[in-house]
């Protein structure tokens, strides 16, 4: 029943660091020749070939440390413009060199979910250069031969679809260079709110061992982990952000709230201007924002844009809330809790405090099941098991006493959560598998592949636990897993969003949906309809040749039949719904490449097609721009720099980089109590011995079988006198 | 009754292989049951004779044998007040000793040092008041010294057998036993509690 790879050494599953991880870490500074372009992907293959799953102890791949604080500075200003659905952002990023050498820069970025980005430019002094978008390897053949001669250049790569990199190059001593990019992303409308959430940090991610299959992986593998996390003992403001918002969503809006930055907010009638209150903030959590309709809520939103000859349509439309309260059937509920290094600190409190919550609301007809894992796994019932209060009981223990530590092995705990559906509840039961965790890996597209194949009746729904989850993951698995994504983002949410996640866990989802067109041929996005729950809306990207008859979306709401039309000739013009349809392709794209329904080859082909069509960074395309003068003088060096991230809020360095605090924290605990509770810090391992003898069983069957061998002989005896 | 009698014959030859099969099926229920009864017996008489080789050991200052052939010694006496629990621990952590009493697991500490102590015994014998045992409860053990060490339970905890580690440092005390308490199959997960010295 357990494992379905490796097992790790028991010091690496307590969190027994070995020295060599750290020794392995990529160092922060990694200074090559100017005139050797080719080094820096080979330098990056070699180190990840070196510190990969070589060693079986060496589970947790470890971001470097940066101690030092980097050479080249970089502040941040966001400028965003809300029109009706869709927001667009301008990040310029500027890159100050303090050094007195000539500096590369390379710095990873987030990207909200749905966000795709579409321009590129480079300020140097008076001079602005605007980027092209180029197939990958092309774009970075430019980047490098730019670089190689001495010229200025920014290269921007998709690496993750929710992950970026912004390379500069030959940057002058003292000098600035001021890179800024574009993009756009959706509006996100549920049950009347509007949101807006911009990721400004991504947490470091944990690599999975049996994913560096092959050097291109392992490159891979690098490229979303090399970054350094700055060491928060500096105690420095390291990479502030400015941000400023003007909201124009199309009507008046009202409660304007931003979660988890104070702001500003000016303005009046349709518009209002938001601004961080106190000029900027370390890039370490995500920005929300949401506002509502002063007026009654739009259920129909549909926006069209006419670019290239060819019309494309956005349509939200919101199924009704059936607001009526009626018996739950019986659910199996499966939970899966990831307490995992990158889960330490506030993080790990949240999702306790979540899994509790919603254990206390399991009813005694209903089933349930605990899964943790870190590099390991444990299900606290073989199968799932009535909510008895005892069993409740049991798993609140089994939860209160979770301490993060160890890699994030999330494929395992995913396997296990769909696999028990064969044995477990009736086929027609409600299955339920809620995941709670920051998705804080690097292998996204294994996790939905095995979600696309093996998902079977199971509903996944997702907590995304702390202050920089992995969006693009947990939203996709929502989808895919026809369940719904939920932000939980500090210890105050808890209740609320639970509360509001457990009412939408009951409710009758919006299943079954199907599109029917008329009028003309429409190529739509998504292509697999997704199941909707409580309020929120179906939203459908499409291009046609040009608009115009009806769109009818159908589907059942509990046992009920639903159907909706819409006339797509009263769309309103928007900007970017092209661009959105593309990247919402895209997405298709991936899920038929996960599921095997298009070969590698075909998925890059048709990826590279859309970003070249729209102009999009996608996995197959780059933006590049280059300077046409020469700056740096021949035979000065090129140093090149990795510079380094903030620790998302929340997150705990030392459980993250060695434990030592964790040590610490052992040896100050006031209590026996908390020490007994933190043995995975400082421990020694034991066996523990069977101990249950099972002589209630033995003696149970030992009579079982004398009553039946004498119910038997008594009956043969009636039944001869009788013959 | 005027049926032809090789017919009665075969009847009969049928019954008696019948009755033959329900004697087996009564004979392997009184087998089972014997074997099934006898382990509370044993655990229960056991530790009778283990109190008096208890007390012989503290007069004497080194382990006694609880009777000549045992390959196994007491070691402490562990009494729960509250419970009104007294048990007599032995020496070794094998699985034929635990079938007498609880067992000082060899991983672990020596009664009274440094580190955690930790006893393990059977779920539905020795350690079945394990479930019953609250926070705060306090537990006693005496050493072959004399010497009673106390301590007050600060945690429990669910862990698997193979995923268990003892904390370095301080004087604690675990019981171990399998867990859930009632379940009839053996499993991978055991319920450990915890207690801290209690000064």
């Amino acid at each position: 029943m357990f494992l379905p790879f490796p097992l790790p050494t028991r010091s690496a599953a307590f969190g027994v660091i070995p020295a060599a991880a750290l020794l392995a870490a990529v160092p922060a500074v990694t200074v090559m020749p100017a005139r050797a372009p080719a080094a820096s992907p080979a330098a990056a293959d070699a180190t990840a070939a070196d510190d990969g799953p070589t060693n079986g102890t060496l589970l947790l791949r470890r971001p470097g440390v940066a101690d030092a604080l980097p050479a080249i500075r970089l502040g941040t200003d966001m400028d965003v413009t809300v029109t009706g659905p869709v927001a667009r952002v301008r990040v310029t990023q500027a890159f100050r060199n303090t050094s007195g050498q000539w500096m590369e820069a390379r710095y990873l970025y987030p990207l909200p979910e749905g966000g795709a980005v579409d321009g590129l430019r480079m300020v140097v002094g008076q001079r602005v250069i605007v980027g092209r978008i180029h197939e990958r390897a092309q774009a970075r053949q430019i980047y490098d031969q730019a670089k190689a001669e001495g010229r200025k250049a920014g290269l921007v790569e998709q690496q993750r679809p929710n992950m970026f990199t912004t390379n500069v190059a030959n940057v002058g001593p003292g000098e600035t260079v001021l890179i800024s990019i574009d993009y756009q992303m959706p509006v996100r409308a549920a049950q009347g709110t509007y949101s807006l959430r911009l990721p400004l940090v991504i947490g470091p991610r944990y690599v999975p061992p049996h994913s560096l299959t092959s050097a291109p992986a392992a490159a891979d593998a690098d490229t979303v982990t090399s970054s350094p996390i700055l060491d928060p003992k500096l105690r420095q403001n390291l990479n502030p952000v400015s941000i400023a918002v003007h909201l124009a969503p199309g009507f008046a809006p009202a409660n304007v709230i931003s979660r988890y930055h104070h702001v500003r907010i000016a303005g009046h009638g349709d518009r209002r201007e938001i601004r961080l209150a106190s000029g900027d903030v370390p890039a370490d959590r995500d920005f929300e924002l949401s506002w509502r309709s002063a007026s009654a809520d739009p259920t129909i939103g549909l926006f069209r844009e006419r670019s290239n000859g060819q019309d494309y349509v956005m349509a939200a439309i919101t199924p009704p809330v059936d607001d009526v309260k009626r018996a739950v059937p019986p659910r199996e509920m499966v939970f899966v809790i990831d307490n995992s290094g990158s889960m330490g600190g506030s993080s790990m409190e949240e999702a306790k405090a979540s899994l509790l919550h919603a254990l206390a609301a399991l009813r005694p007809q209903d089933r349930f099941n605990v899964i943790r894992f870190d590099d390991t796994m444990t299900r606290l019932f073989d199968h799932s098991v009535a909510a008895t209060p005892d069993q409740v009981a049991v798993a609140e223990r089994f939860a209160k006493g979770l301490q993060a530590d160890g890699g994030t092995e999330m494929l395992p705990a995913l396997k296990a959560a769909l696999a028990d559906a064969a044995v477990s509840g009736t086929p027609d039961m409600v299955r339920q598998v809620i995941f709670l965790t920051d998705g804080a890996i690097s292998n996204e597209q294994e996790m939905l592949a095995t979600l696309g194949q093996d998902g079977g009746r199971s509903h996944v729904f997702l907590i995304g636990i702390g202050s920089a989850p992995n969006d693009h993951l947990m939203a996709r698995m929502a989808e895919i897993g026809r369940g719904t994504y939920t932000h939980i983002s500090t210890p105050e949410e808890v209740s609320a969003r639970m509360a509001a996640l457990l009412d939408t866990l009951e409710r009758p989802s919006v299943r079954n949906l199907s599109v029917k067109v008329e009028g003309m041929a429409i190529d739509l996005t998504p292509r697999m309809l997704p199941d909707l729950y409580a309020g929120e809306p179906l939203v459908l990207l499409g291009r046609t040749g040009a608009v115009q008859g009806t769109m009818t979306i159908s589907g059942r709401i509990g046992d009920r039949p639903w159907s909706q039309t819409v006339r797509l000739a009263d769309a309103v013009p928007s900007p970017a719904v092209a661009k959105l349809w593309a990247r919402r392709r895209i997405d298709d794209v991936e899920a038929d490449r996960s599921l095997g329904k298009l070969e590698d080859q075909a998925a890059d082909r048709q990826i590279a097609d859309l970003g070249l069509e729209q102009g999009l960074v996608t996995s197959q395309t780059s933006l590049v721009a280059v300077d046409e003068t020469p700056v740096r003088p021949t035979g000065a060096m090129l140093t090149r720099e990795e510079l380094p991230m903030n620790l998302p809020a929340g997150w705990d360095f030392d459980t993250l980089f060695g434990g030592e605090a964790a040590k610490a924290a052992a040896a100050n605990a006031g209590t026996m109590g908390e020490r007994a509770a933190q043995q995975a810090t400082a421990a020694e391992a034991l066996d523990l011995p069977q101990t249950a003898t099972g002589f209630l069983g033995t003696l149970a069957g030992g009579v079982a079988l004398l009553l039946s061998g004498l119910a038997g002989l008594v009956l043969l005896r009636r039944h001869g006198s009788v013959a | 009754m005027a049926a032809p009698t090789t017919r009665t014959g075969g009847r009969a030859f049928g019954r008696g292989l019948v009755d033959a099969a329900l004697i087996a099926l009564c004979a392997l229920g009184i087998v089972l049951t014997a074997r099934g009864a006898i382990i509370p017996i044993k655990a229960a008489v056991a530790q009778v004779l283990l109190e008096r080789a208890f007390d012989r050991s503290v007069a004497a200052r080194e382990p006694q044998k609880p009777w000549p052939w045992a390959d196994m010694a007491p070691v402490a006496r562990l009494a729960i007040p509250r419970l009104g629990v007294d048990r007599v621990v032995l020496d070794t952590g094998s699985g034929q000793a635990m079938a007498f009493g609880p067992t000082l697991l060899p991983g672990g500490a020596r009664l009274g040092a440094p580190g955690t102590t930790v006893i393990a015994a059977h779920r539905d014998t020795h350690f079945h008041f394990l479930q019953r045992l609250r926070l705060g409860d306090r537990i006693m053990a005496e050493g072959l010294d004399g010497r009673t060490h106390r301590y007050r339970v600060v945690s429990t905890a669910i862990v698997r057998w193979d995923r268990f580690a003892i904390p370095e440092g301080g004087e604690m005390l675990a019981l171990a036993t399998c867990y859930p308490f009632d379940a009839v199959r053996h499993g991978p997960l055991r319920y450990v509690v915890f207690a801290a010295t209690d000064r």
